[in-house]
């Protein structure tokens, strides 16, 4: 599949597999961090990283690699799924799609004039929203009137001729089309439980370019299209989670692992919340949160830091620094049994099993590090050998010890498909027979040698891309507020010994500290499509 | 549908400057704001092309005709060298389909070279060195990335996985065993359903670019298949390595002669894939798969040219500014931006240079607005075949196109690897240039002769899965409906 007149970086195997096969903006990241990718400890990093702070807040992280003459851009916010209210779900990932539609000067024909026409459309379409849920709540003991169907009908006919005026002073993606048209490859963002992320790279000399938009970006978005986006979100829950068995899955999963906290929620939102969220909220989710104290700038290419700097600091520093974030307070509350979750598909059988365990930085987490990659790190570890290899049980197992976030408590996951005809049933069997081994025996050196030689490879061989670097470091210093955390961790993993993997297992790999998902055949039942036809086409 | 192979938009030289296409484009919009107040409006930015001219690897053939491309690069203490081999699944015997495939894969799990099976991987595993090996349609590729410390050791073991591997008999049943749960699994995902049936629909599903191995095909493989079919196409004379990062030239190429030098020489299978006789009924095919889902997944399409057609180059930019280009192309802007009606929108074109090309549209949407998409998806083609592009999508694709050449050169493996993929197609060196050339020349008035010419709606298939019971009446007005039923896998 080549085309040597495509002006996109390589597609990953897995994309190809399913067929997606262009480019798609906007992705929810689960954002696993999984440490075996992080920052280069022998490769000298610590001291070709330079980080600078602009009196607003902003951080920025810059590293200098001189082969090509290009530069990767990676702009983090510190703010995700973990951010939004209850009927408010899909929100932060909302906002991340609206932030592609311009600002006060780019993507607009002329926005002096369509600024009155949005305020009053968007006025008009929340107050049309409103009234058709209204109307959907009425019983057969209060009937819609007339005039209420009347006032519907009126708004609605308002509401097109205000979309259709509007729609007239849009210059459609045009911030994208700038950034094509300069060469930019990879533009896209992602929307995550703890952090949302905007990522570009450029030919090293556009980065005035990139400087004017995206500090345009920060300081005056402007939510154009509001209405169509929000279907197209739709669109993208449909294609992840409602079709996709894996997104169904896990999904199921998540939400009946947390019963209170945030991480429960599907970061693209429950279809309900999506299709009321309004513009308001949205713009109000962006005062709130997309300040450039929230943010973390990382640079790794062709650059001069010294002029990148000044560059930043006519532009980015000139926006203020906004009040303090309103930070979560739910905490999940312990868990006090086994929960099981069945999702019905017309697909193949597989298995997620879940335990809690603690966040990013505590003591604990780093030998969970060692036990994900002990269990399920390549041909030889311990799942794949056991269950894949010698048993025969499964045809794929894996496992992600920081699922689905890291700032807060999370979970240590598994996840494995069967091989016909053994069941999911039979695979959680022998999955819990691994944990009990790791409860009763030691580790042996030779695993936990090669644990930590994989380790120390795989940091410096995450410094081979531009881009992948800039989101290593971006990501540490959102979530662990300092980019040196992963060099840190590495010192943390390699002196955790079998004493602290028993331990570990024993406190945490426990029937009433579990939640077990799996994915059953379905038979005939109720049709999925036929229940979609509420959703008003607009 | 066809093997993965990397993106390649490669130029070797700088990069013609091309400020008069900055001065035609059209900024149609005015604004009253002025952009950032230091740095002035975005959009009247402009700046020098970027020159860079990228490391050239040296190539040297060994007396067993296995070419190497070599480029040094020491940044970080790491090697990595990619094979490309001739060989794939266009040797599969019709009863054996899968067979190339599962050579592959057992290639790499199986042992060899000495090692048993077990040896190699904890052997590699331990020291943190990764070796992938497969077969796809059109090549078969190996890979071995090692710290340069492991060099020699993992090069070893790469070396004896491709030519003496053991195929040890527990290590096939493994991999059949887990075909076969692959081909059991193909139905849980409606898109991998709409791209396969949408391929066999174009090609036949008997050929070569299109057909699966059935859980039959696979179970009737057996392990002496495996070693023929190794032993027949895997040959020094057949292959090229890349090599790059921190090594001394000298001293790897006295140790690849050392590992490879005694590999004798064999007959190199020819790559010829049939082209499929084009059908002479002038009607639309129109398909759908009965599928439980909230949406439709839809493939519109038809076959297509191959890459040394003299049309390629203003088809491949009619397809960019149709769909290839995502925010900047019609179908992106129209169905997703416009309607809201997708999240993932647009048009392909995947030509070659061994098989015909396939060019088609997709979306995903929900069942509602099937009809609609579909019915845009056809009057965007039209427009493509009626009316010239604008002055500024053509200035867009071309400066889009010429500012990106740069990424070609991201790391060293990448220019290594173009290097031996245009080799592997029997490519001029300068191909890249060449079209680059053409690029630039390019018309709106040729690529509307292009697209009149090659986007044909007489010769389109449609194949949508989702709803059974609502399709039929919403696909009703593109041609005649017929459902395809799939035979449970399993």
């Amino acid at each position: 599949m080549k085309n040597r007149l495509r002006l996109r970086s390589r597609l990953s195997v897995d994309t190809m597999k399913n067929g997606r096969c262009f480019l798609i903006l906007c992705v929810i990241l689960g954002l696993n961090l999984s440490l075996n990718l992080p920052l280069a400890a022998s490769s000298g990093l610590a001291d070709r990283v330079v980080e600078q702070k602009l009196a607003n807040g902003l951080t920025v992280l810059m590293v200098e690699r001189h082969q090509t003459p290009v530069v990767s851009l990676n702009m983090t916010f510190r703010v995700g799924g973990v951010n939004e209210q209850v009927g408010q779900t899909g929100l932060a990932h909302l906002y991340e799609h609206m932030a592609f539609k311009g600002t006060r000067t780019v993507g607009t024909k002329n926005y002096e004039k369509e600024r009155p026409l949005l305020e009053e459309w968007y006025r008009v379409g929340t107050e049309l929203e409103q009234r058709q849920r209204d109307l959907a709540r009425k019983s057969p003991e209060r009937p819609a009137s007339s005039e209420d169907r009347a006032a519907i009908e009126e708004l609605q006919k308002r509401f097109t001729e205000l979309q259709e005026k509007a729609g007239q002073f849009v210059a459609g993606n045009e911030m994208a089309l700038l950034y094509q048209r300069h060469g930019g490859v990879g533009l896209n963002a992602a929307t995550g439980k703890d952090l949302t992320r905007y990522t570009i790279n450029l030919p090293a000399n556009r980065l005035p370019l990139w400087a004017a938009l995206e500090a345009d970006r920060m300081a005056h978005p402007v939510l154009r299209e509001f209405y169509k986006e929000r279907g197209v979100v739709m669109e993208e829950r449909r294609m992840r989670n409602d079709d996709s068995p894996t997104g169904l899955l896990y999904e199921t999963f998540t939400s009946a692992a947390f019963r209170a906290h945030q991480y429960g929620i599907p970061t693209i939102g429950w279809e309900s919340d999506i299709l009321s969220l309004t513009p308001a909220d949205t713009e109000a989710f962006f005062k709130a949160y997309y300040g450039p104290d929230n943010a973390t700038i990382a640079i790794v290419g062709d650059i001069n830091p010294k002029d990148v700097m000044a560059l930043i600091e006519q532009t980015f520093g000139t926006i203020p620094a906004s009040p303090p974030q309103p930070q979560p307070v739910t905490v999940e509350p312990p868990q006090r049994g086994e929960r099981r979750v069945e999702v019905e598909f017309d697909a193949e059988p597989s298995l997620v099993i879940g335990f809690h365990k603690p966040a990013l930085g505590h003591a604990d987490d780093y030998v969970f590090d060692v036990i994900d990659a002990v269990l399920s790190d390549g041909l030889t570890s311990r799942l794949y050998a056991n269950l894949v290899r010698e048993k025969r049980i499964a045809a794929s197992v894996s496992s992600d010890s920081n699922y689905p976030g890291v700032r807060a408590p999370n979970l240590f996951v598994f996840s494995a498909t069967p091989l016909a005809p053994h069941t999911t049933a039979e695979v959680e069997t022998a999955i819990y027979a691994e944990l009990e081994r790791l409860k009763m025996e030691p580790v042996s050196a030779k695993e936990l040698e090669k644990v930590l030689n994989n380790l120390d490879a795989d940091l410096v061989r995450a410094l081979r891309s531009n881009g992948g670097l800039a989101s290593q470091l971006a990501l540490f210093q959102t979530v662990a507020g300092d980019w040196r955390y992963a060099l840190k961790a590495r010192d943390k993993i390699a002196v955790v010994t079998t004493a602290d993997i028993q331990r570990v297992a024993t406190e945490y790999f426990t029937k009433s500290n579990r939640t077990v998902a799996t994915l059953v055949k379905k038979t005939g039942g109720k049709k999925i499509a036929t229940a979609l036809e509420h959703e008003v086409a607009r | 549908m066809k093997k993965v192979k990397r993106e390649t938009l490669c130029v070797k030289r700088g990069i013609v400057a091309l400020g008069m296409l900055a001065m035609m484009m059209l900024v149609p919009m005015m604004s009253a704001c002025a952009g950032n107040p230091t740095l002035g409006d975005p959009r009247q930015m402009t700046f020098k092309t970027v020159e860079f001219t990228p490391p050239d690897a040296d190539r040297v053939v060994l007396n067993n005709g296995m070419a190497v491309y070599l480029l040094e690069d020491h940044e970080l203490p790491l090697v990595s060298i990619t094979a490309t081999m001739r060989t794939g699944s266009w040797l599969d015997p019709a009863e054996k389909i899968g067979l190339a495939s599962l050579t592959g894969s057992t290639m790499r799990t199986g042992g060899g070279g000495g090692l048993s099976a077990e040896r190699v991987d904890g052997d590699l595993e331990q020291f943190a060195g990764a070796v992938g090996i497969s077969i796809g349609r059109q090549s078969g590729s190996a890979s071995l990335d090692v710290l340069s410390k492991d060099m020699k050791r993992g090069l070893q073991i790469f070396a004896g996985l491709i030519r003496t591997p053991a195929f040890e008999p527990a290590r096939v049943e493994l991999a059949k065993l887990q075909a076969i749960e692959g081909i059991r699994r193909r139905q849980d995902n409606a898109g991998s359903i709409a791209g396969r049936e949408f391929g066999k629909l174009l090609y036949g599903a008997d050929h070569p670019s299109a057909r699966e191995s059935s859980i039959e095909s696979i179970s009737r493989i057996t392990r002496d298949d495996l070693v023929a079919f190794h032993r027949k196409t895997i040959h020094p004379n057949g292959m090229m390595l890349g090599v790059t990062g921190d090594f001394d030239k000298s001293a790897i190429l006295a140790l690849l002669r050392d590992i490879f030098g005694d590999w004798e020489k064999g007959e190199v299978p020819v790559l010829a894939i049939a082209d499929v006789p084009q059908s002479q009924s002038a009607k639309p095919v129109v398909r759908f798969v009965n599928k439980d889902t909230s949406q439709t997944h839809l493939r519109i399409g038809h076959l297509s040219i191959k890459e040394q057609d003299p049309d390629y180059v203003a088809l491949a930019i009619a397809n960019d500014i149709l769909g290839g280009s995502s925010f900047r192309s019609r179908l992106f802007n129209d169905v997703r931006t416009k309607r809201g009606l997708a999240y993932s929108v647009g048009s392909r074109l995947n030509s070659g240079v061994h098989d015909q090309g396939v060019w088609l549209m997709r979306a995903e949407t929900k069942l509602l607005s099937t009809q609609e998409v579909t019915a845009r998806f056809v009057a965007n083609m039209e427009r493509m075949r009626t009316e010239l592009v604008t002055d500024s999508e053509l200035a867009e694709a071309k400066e889009a196109y010429v500012n990106s050449f740069v990424f070609s050169f991201a790391s060293s493996s990448a220019i290594v690897g173009r290097q031996m993929e245009l080799e592997y197609d029997g490519l001029p060196k300068d191909f890249l240039q060449q079209l680059r050339a053409r690029v630039i020349a390019l018309t709106k008035e040729e690529i509307l002769a292009a697209a009149k010419k090659h986007f044909n709606p007489e010769r389109l298939t449609i194949v949508a899965v989702g709803s059974g019971e609502a399709l039929p009446k919403l696909l009703s007005g593109f041609g005649e409906v017929k459902e395809i039923k799939l035979a449970p896998e399993g």
